[in-house]
């Protein structure tokens, strides 16, 4: 399993990508999207800055990342919570 | 059966329209859920509810190496040529061998012209086609291994006919050609009675083995079956997801439906609508056979119940119910493609990618497969259950009637493992989906976006097949 090299793209004519990968010319819509990208897929070619930034987008998404995971638990409990009344109220008292 | 129905129309109509006979031998659904008292509508609900909640938690699992890790797990061993040559010949000749007693039992074994009351239990060829391949020997495909290369009877008559012509397969017809044959033969076996009538299965299986060796002899057998059989073609897609892979020398053992996650389409035309179409035939076989569809179709019916059509001659509406049968397969066909299709989009719009949305859409569609099998098992554990001894019985008796075949009684809870099938399809597909994602997006956050899509489709999809497991398949009125 690897990163697929090379996707068929297509850029809307009126749009334009934010930053393309200097190794394989795919274009992203943010720099951070290519930072990882170029981190993951050129590994081996990629330059000192590039593996700084790399990290960097890493780091960054990791952060958001955790909010993220919190509001997903929250999420599961809630859901959790709220199936387990409905199936008391229809197995229990039948009036649903 | 005696009927007395007197409309010549209403009967045929009952018997060809509302897949009586063929998806009855089918059973979709449960005779009766035995505990009703959770509300069909929250049974339903839960299982959208849980498939949106499994995508909550994949989302929480996004440590690259560690899915890479549980995905890549495998035992490997080497099978030397001369042994996987032994193997194939030898499958390939049991293959010929059950395929001729079938059409032996099909054309001379009990049949419903046979004095007495026929039923379809006593007929070999019916069980070992229907309860053994159909059912049975399907599930082992996507369970344990695709075997069919190894078994497949009409690739051993392939290879004994020459080449008559030596066309090329054209290459802008892709996977078409199968996806038309996919869903013709699952129309085929919604309106005939081929599930139930020996001789007529009889003669379907000749007329696929010579539309089979033509296209061999034209194109190529090794062409033939990679390409256009549609059956050659599912199975090897269903095998994909057993935890028996064959590999460049040998066979590996991995965790079921990880050798998904690696598996590239072919990129020619049609090779995604192949995975839609075999979703959707699963769900059409089992929408056909639900009350609601019954209710549906019986009015439009019974309008031309009793007409002729002129110059053919024949009942207005059995030929309606062939055209209305032809229309939903059609119908819903396309509806699924460009849900899916829709679906990609919007995917490439969540996730902010530039990636096409053909692309999307192909990358993922081999996810979509423990959906399908997971519909499979759900529509057909019960109905294999039950009918294993009448295969097992019928199995000495090609040509002849086997004493009192048996059937099982399914458990009540049954109903609840057809459900927990179904939902177990869709979690693996979005474990899938999940993974695959992480190789063609960027990052974590792009590819959990590029899921939101597939899932909100999926949930509806989850729902709407539960509808259809969870009915008691209704009796087709007049009999």
């Amino acid at each position: 399993m690897s990163t697929i090299p090379d996707p068929d793209i297509d850029v809307p004519f009126d749009e334009t990508p934010a930053a393309d990968c200097p190794y394989c010319g795919r274009p992203f819509d943010t720099e951070r999207a290519r930072d990882l990208h170029v981190g993951r897929a050129h590994e081996a070619e990629a330059t000192e800055r590039e593996i700084v930034a790399y990290d960097e987008a890493t780091e960054a998404e990791r952060d958001e990342l955790f909010f993220y995971h919190v509001k997903v638990v929250v999420a599961l409990g809630v859901i959790y919570s709220v199936l387990v009344i409905v199936y008391m109220a229809a197995l229990g008292s039948g009036f649903l | 059966m005696r009927r007395t129905a007197p409309l010549r129309g209403l009967l045929v109509a009952v018997g060809v329209a509302l897949l009586a006979e063929p998806a009855l031998a089918h059973v979709g659904g449960l005779s009766g859920t035995a505990d009703s008292t959770i509300p069909t509508w929250l049974t339903i609900g839960t299982g959208g509810v849980i498939i949106g909640a499994s995508f909550l938690f994949t989302s929480l699992l996004t440590d690259h190496e560690g899915i890479r890790m549980v995905n890549g797990w495998h035992l490997h061993a080497t099978v030397p040529e001369s042994l996987r040559t032994t193997v194939t010949w030898a499958g390939r000749g049991l293959g010929v061998a059950v395929l001729a007693l079938v059409v032996a039992s099909g054309l001379f074994g009990p049949n419903r012209s046979s004095p007495g009351i026929f039923s379809a239990e006593e007929s070999f060829a019916i069980m070992v086609v229907w309860v053994g391949w159909w059912a049975g020997y399907i599930m082992s495909v996507y369970l344990v291994g695709n075997t069919w290369p190894l078994l497949n009877p009409f690739r051993a008559l392939a290879a004994l006919v020459p080449r008559i012509r030596d066309r090329a397969f054209p290459e802008r017809l892709g996977a078409w050609p199968a996806v038309g044959g996919l869903l013709a033969l699952v129309w085929i076996e919604v309106v005939s009675p081929v599930a139930s009538a020996p001789r007529v299965l009889a003669a379907t299986i000749l007329g696929y083995t010579a539309v089979t060796l033509v296209g061999a002899a034209t194109y190529g057998a090794a062409t033939w079956f990679d390409r256009v059989d549609p059956i050659a073609r599912a199975l090897r897609l269903y095998g994909r997801m057993a935890p028996i892979q064959r590999t460049g020398d040998g066979i590996a053992l991995t965790l079921p439906t990880t050798a998904l996650v690696d598996h590239r389409l072919r990129e020619e035309p049609g090779a995604t609508a192949f995975v839609v179409a075999l979703l959707w035939v699963t769900t059409y076989d089992g929408l056909v056979a639900t009350p609601a569809w019954e209710a549906a179709m019986t009015p439009l019916l019974d309008a031309a119940g009793g007409a002729t059509v002129p110059i053919l001659g024949d009942d207005a509406s059995y030929l309606l119910a062939l055209l209305v049968y032809v229309v939903a397969i059609l119908a819903g066909f396309v509806l699924f493609y460009y849900a899916y299709r829709y679906a990609a989009r919007k995917a490439r719009d969540t996730a902010g990618s530039y990636v096409e949305a053909d692309y999307i859409a192909r990358y993922f569609a081999p996810a979509l497969l423990p959906i399908a099998a997971g519909y499979h098992i759900a529509h057909f554990l019960g109905y294999l259950i039950r009918l294993s001894p009448a295969l097992l019985g019928a199995l000495p008796y090609p040509l002849s009637v086997p004493p009192d075949p048996t059937v099982l009684t399914v458990p009540g809870w049954f109903g609840t493992l057809q459900v927990l099938l179904v939902l177990l399809g869709h979690v693996l597909a979005i474990w899938v989906a999940h993974s695959r994602s992480f190789d063609l997006f960027p990052g974590i956050f792009k590819p959990i976006r590029s899921q939101y899509a597939v899932t909100v489709a999926m949930i509806f999809y989850t729902m709407a097949s539960l509808w259809v497991v969870i009915q008691p398949f209704g009796a087709p009125p007049g009999v």
